[in-house]
């Protein structure tokens, strides 16, 4: 199982596994997601930081009971991880900052 | 616009925010100038473009505000203006022909639902930023503003001159298409749906 908040914090995820252990049987995700780009869009808002009002509690209650968006959550959260963290910098040319002051400078 | 007319900074006041708060923001630039460019020189001299412009129009510049921001709509400017042209590069996807194709949500889904979060967290720096270079200009800048530099669907909103509606669903677009193109690197390196080990 992969972590399921990264970032966000234990709280989840204990409530989560405890939720995993006590109710294994109930507790399966449906498979067919009935929404999918209203829930899919809105799921991607609240990954880029665009909290809508309530948007926690749905989301949990969509990971928690809805398969397709449990793995499109989990899909966008990595890809969003790769960009920012792995994505090659392109090094600054050495003199650049350099050059760009004394532009300014003549420009004075 | 000239640069005399509203004096609402001294000399001492311009030359800080420009070392203050244009100067801490040259790698973020150069890297957006270098993956729009995609070429060293043309992305200095966006740079150094930019720089200069924000120098000349430091008087338009709300202190208080987001610099960044400020600065990234000015770059973005420039590189339609004047770079986006002789631009070295073949000319990219019309970007009306491939949203109107990939604004159908039965696309979106299908498209990418075969792949998984941990083939994606598997691959390399390269093929990431292989994958977001080879979108259309339009669709890898909201990738960029977003992921990379973190800016709001806002901010990114004013960078662009869009409204934030259209940001949300060129984002969403992006997205896709990004997915698909990991999806064929996915595929290549042998990650099938069922085979994957964690």
């Amino acid at each position: 199982m992969p972590n399921l908040w990264d970032t966000a914090g234990k709280k989840w995820r204990t409530k989560r596994s405890a939720m995993e252990n006590n109710d294994a049987s109930s507790g399966e995700r449906k498979l067919q997601c009935s929404d999918v780009s209203k829930c899919f869009e809105l799921l991607e808002h609240i990954l880029d930081g665009e909290l809508v009002e309530g948007g926690a509690k749905m989301l949990q209650e969509k990971l928690d009971r809805c398969q397709p968006c449990f793995e499109h959550f989990h899909l966008e959260q990595a890809i969003r991880e790769v960009l920012k963290t792995k994505c090659t910098k392109q090094p600054l040319p050495d003199k650049l900052a350099e050059s760009i002051r004394q532009m300014i400078q003549d420009a004075r | 616009m000239s640069e005399v007319q509203r004096r609402k900074y001294s000399q001492e006041e311009r030359t800080a925010i420009f070392d203050g708060e244009f100067m801490p923001h040259i790698d973020s630039m150069y890297n957006f100038a270098f993956r729009l460019t995609f070429d060293e020189d043309d992305a200095k001299d966006l740079v150094q473009d930019t720089y200069m412009k924000a120098f000349r129009f430091t008087q338009s510049f709300e202190q208080g505000t987001n610099a960044k921001a400020w600065l990234f709509r000015i770059l973005k400017n420039s590189f339609i203006n004047e770079y986006r042209k002789k631009s070295k590069k073949p000319a990219t996807v019309d970007y009306q022909e491939v949203e109107a194709f990939y604004n159908s949500d039965d696309v979106d889904y299908q498209s990418t639902s075969d792949l998984r979060a941990e083939s994606v967290k598997d691959m390399l720096g390269d093929e990431i930023s292989n994958a977001l270079n080879a979108l259309a200009v339009d669709f890898r800048t909201v990738i960029i503003l977003a992921d990379l530099e973190g800016f709001s669907y806002e901010e990114m909103a004013k960078i662009l001159d869009i409204p934030i509606g259209t940001v949300r669903s060129r984002l969403h677009r992006a997205r896709n298409l990004l997915k698909d193109k990991l999806k064929g690197y996915a595929q290549s390196m042998g990650y099938g749906r069922e085979e994957v080990e964690d």
